[in-house]
């Protein structure tokens, strides 16, 4: 507004009620009549038209400023919530992961503590059992007993069904009845590894070996069938047998027994 | 730009004081302007914020003034544009423009943010936003459209005089 500009003060009252159409039909008539006859009422309307029509332009240049700032304020506040609530969840992520890798380390030691023995009852009883020799060359008298001396060869290259085959085909005439009966039992033990139900097999032969006191055989027939037992996975009759063999300081296998007992190899 | 609104319409519904395709703006670019005045004017993010804001402001005032008939072909890079220039500004000058040489309706503004919260309020409603004094009184609590009408006689009077007052210590 130029310095020159009228005071609008003593119309200001008066304008706004005609510019708002606050006056009655009467007044508004006087009122425009004033306006074409009173040049300063004129130039102060000029005027006031300025101004408001100034002020419509900065309500509307400081209502978009004040909406962008209330605007601007609600998206902050968005933003550290949700940046409050991400770093809330990296926390409980990272204690979640901590308390999962806690758990899982102690969940492997535990298993590490409490695990099952790796080794399996035919791998324990394979590290104790003791194998027959077989009969010495000057017991068998190949010359004489070709087919014995064929089944011991066998038994001694791991070949157990051919060995115990051959063996059937002794003649009983051949061979006494109880190293039939205890290299039928071998044969059969040996074989347990492939077929568990071996083991059950040589049990009648070698417990039929061990009932004949007389025999030569029947010491190392109790060793051999107390074996048959624990691969059995009959440990009380294994204890008891290997116990007898443990007991007798004429068994090639007593060493053999009290070892067993004494780790207690049957029990794992 | 990604809004609802068609560019051709952006302009008229501006200039009749629709101001919700710049709010929209501001709400959609607010986070995309930050990361680019960071990355090339080096400014925070507060600080990005309250020049997109200073930006849309006279944006809308160049359209409301008439100053901007056509809509620039691409309005983001125009007030990005817009931005930059204002940074350079503020960087080769921070003195305030002689009053001589600001125009009178910038003139009135810093007059108008002188006054009271309510009557700026009563005057934008009045003014800008077209309400009516009950509804005036509706919005500013007050006891009926008389009381609205005296209180916006008021606030534009005390404008006035305050526009008397600061031009008689002028000159």
């Amino acid at each position: 507004m130029a310095p020159s500009a009228p005071d609008l003060r003593p119309y200001l009252e008066e304008l706004e009620r005609f510019a708002d159409g606050q006056m009655t039909v009467a007044e508004q008539a006087a009122f425009e009549q004033r306006l074409e006859q009173d040049a300063a009422l004129a130039q102060a309307f000029l005027t006031y038209e300025q101004l408001t029509a100034d002020v419509r332009w900065v309500a509307g240049h400081e209502t978009l400023r004040l909406r962008l700032e209330s605007l601007d304020r609600r998206l902050t506040q968005r933003d550290v919530a949700l940046s409050r609530i991400k770093q809330q969840q990296r926390k409980t992520q990272k204690r979640w992961g901590l308390i999962a890798s806690v758990a899982g380390v102690a969940l492997l030691a535990l298993w590490l503590l409490l695990r099952p023995s790796t080794s399996s009852v035919e791998e324990t009883w394979a590290q104790y059992y003791v194998p027959d020799a077989g009969l010495p060359a000057a017991v068998i008298n190949e010359e004489r007993r070709p087919l014995l001396a064929e089944a011991m060869r066998e038994y001694k290259e791991g070949r157990y069904p051919t060995a115990l085959f051959t063996l059937r085909r002794v003649p009983t005439s051949n061979l006494g009845q109880d190293t039939l009966l205890y290299y039928t039992g071998i044969f059969l033990l040996s074989q347990s590894k492939q077929d568990t139900e071996k083991a059950q097999d040589a049990q009648t032969f070698l417990r039929k070996v061990t009932q004949q006191s007389g025999s030569g055989l029947a010491p190392k027939a109790q060793y051999h069938l107390g074996m048959a037992y624990w691969f059995a996975k009959q440990p009380q009759q294994a204890r008891a047998a290997l116990q007898t063999v443990a007991n007798d300081a004429s068994n090639p296998y007593q060493q053999a027994a009290r070892r067993i007992l004494q780790t207690n190899g049957i029990a794992r | 730009m990604n809004t609802s609104q068609p560019l051709a319409e952006v302009l008229t519904s501006l200039r009749v004081g629709n101001q919700s395709f710049l709010i929209s703006f501001y709400e959609q670019n607010r986070g995309l302007f930050a990361r680019w005045a960071r990355r090339h004017h080096n400014l925070d993010a507060p600080a990005a914020h309250k020049l997109l804001r200073t930006v849309l402001v006279e944006f809308y005032d160049q359209v409301v003034d008439g100053r901007m008939t056509k809509l620039p072909p691409d309005l983001r890079a125009y007030l990005y544009g817009m931005a930059g220039e204002h940074i350079e500004v503020a960087s080769r000058t921070t003195a305030v423009l002689p009053v001589a040489e600001a125009s009178r309706r910038q003139y009135l503004l810093g007059l108008f943010r002188q006054l009271s919260t309510d009557c700026q309020k009563v005057l934008m409603y009045f003014y800008f936003r077209g309400y009516n004094f009950e509804k005036v009184a509706g919005k500013m609590g007050f006891a009926n459209s008389t009381v609205a009408r005296i209180q916006k006689a008021g606030c534009l009077r005390q404008l006035y005089e305050l526009r008397l007052r600061n031009e008689s210590a002028t000159t």
